[in-house]
């Protein structure tokens, strides 16, 4: 299938098989901050944005990107440097493996324009596995991007 | 094989993707992805509804009743005013489904016709008396929920059929709903056990009472309480809906827990579920 859709905000042109998945067209193009962890969609370490949503990129069908915005760990770090700027001041990190992902999700959470405190953050970050941190000083991370 | 992938814009044209042998619907594809992804399931085409206008929709009807589209998301579902004012139970389950990926692109129509005898909303739409309606070539059919859902991932859906929308009738005047999930995995992970819980208190005692039960079955289980009809919702009868909810289980031993162990914990999460109905 032909698929054309916004990739970090650029315009993005490809043919790729119908069953493609969005994690492989997305590091088929040297986006390698999107992460393969578990491959069935629970650990979170490849996730991305279409529009507004966080999506399991390895399992999202790449048909369903059509037309959208998508938007990876790596742009949303350009356009948003103050969320890495957060991350890096409450250590929200450690090995790095799980941080795309996370980053993507905080992204998300503060898209949506209302704060969930901080049980509301801890839910919405719930599928992202971290084996590093124990999580506070993500979770610490994300509520500072928040602005709290 | 590599598959088709279609767009259709209406379900009229969705119907016709569907007619070829081996074509799939799909919602938000995390389920179809999944399997696709891991060589399961090989369609020949992937039909995806996330274009049709109208299938998302959320409104009541002229009676009161609750219809869903079923591309409507589970998060949209979960943040949906007009779902928390008339059915919170299914705002609760709808919340707790996956994580917040899976429900922002799954949507309810891909979770019936998955069919996973662990799931959260079966549970809550079987007690809520949920109807499905089916689209194919030859017109729309309206079915129960409980008639829908015949086995682990077994449902009545025919090949070129899709489901369209679940319907829920309006509650009766002091209905208390409680939906509770049991898992010691983690929040991702599916339930040891989940507990729809229904108690219509109309009149000041008990009218009907009912418990679905997810994770404990081959199927999501409705088991109707006849006997606690007419009685105060007291502690006599909350622990006699709890022998009735371990006496209905069949569960199957797994890492979620023995035979044994999910069936304790049916007993005691429907009297939880039940209990909170009652205050």
């Amino acid at each position: 299938m032909k698929l054309a859709f916004l990739l970090n905000g650029e315009a993005f042109e490809t043919e790729a098989p119908g069953g493609a998945l969005l994690l492989d067209l997305i590091r088929g193009q040297g986006l390698c901050g999107t992460r393969e962890g578990c491959g069935v969609g629970v650990c979170g370490a490849c996730t991305v944005l279409v529009d507004r949503d966080p999506v399991s990129s390895c399992i999202f069908l790449a048909g369903c990107a059509q037309g959208r915005q998508v938007w990876t760990v790596e742009g949303i770090a350009r356009r948003e440097p103050d969320l890495v700027e957060a991350f890096i001041e409450h250590e929200g990190l450690q090995c790095g493996a799980c941080t795309s992902g996370q980053l993507v999700m905080a992204a998300a959470l503060r898209a949506k324009g209302k704060d969930p405190g901080e049980a509301g953050t801890r839910d919405f970050l719930a599928g992202n596995l971290c084996r590093c941190t124990g999580y506070q000083s993500i979770v610490d991370s994300v509520r500072a991007a928040l602005g709290s | 094989m590599d598959p088709e992938f279609t767009a259709p814009a209406s379900l009229e044209e969705a119907v016709g993707d569907l007619e070829r042998d081996g074509a799939v619907a799909v919602g938000g594809g995390t389920q179809v992805g999944l399997l696709v992804r891991q060589g399961l399931i090989e369609p020949c085409r992937l039909v995806w509804l996330g274009r049709i206008a109208g299938l998302r929709e959320i409104r009541t009807d002229a009676d009161g009743s609750l219809l869903i589209g079923a591309a409507a998301t589970l998060a949209e579902i979960a943040a949906s005013p007009l779902v928390r004012s008339v059915q919170p139970m299914v705002v609760r389950a709808a919340s707790q489904v996956g994580n917040a990926r899976v429900r922002a692109v799954g949507t309810l129509g891909g979770h019936l016709v998955h069919a996973d005898p662990r799931q959260d909303l079966p549970p809550c739409l079987l007690v809520l008396a949920a109807e499905v309606r089916l689209l194919g070539r030859k017109g729309t059919r309206d079915m129960p929920l409980r008639d829908f859902i015949r086995g682990p991932f077994e449902t009545a859906i025919q090949d070129g059929e899709l489901l369209i929308r679940v319907k829920i009738p309006p509650n009766p005047r002091d209905t208390r709903c409680c939906y509770l999930r049991f898992t010691p995995g983690s929040s991702n992970d599916y339930p040891t056990v989940g507990v729809a819980a229904l108690a219509d208190l109309s009149d000041g005692m008990t009218r009907r009472a009912a418990v679905g039960l997810g994770g404990v079955a081959p199927r999501p289980l409705l088991v109707e309480l006849p006997q606690l009809a007419g009685r105060a919702l007291d502690a006599a009868a909350i622990a006699v809906a709890g022998q009735a909810a371990a006496t209905a289980c069949d569960p199957a031993s797994d890492q979620r827990g023995s035979a044994a162990y999910k069936r304790a914990m049916a007993r005691l999460w429907t009297v939880r579920a039940l209990r909170a109905c009652s205050l």
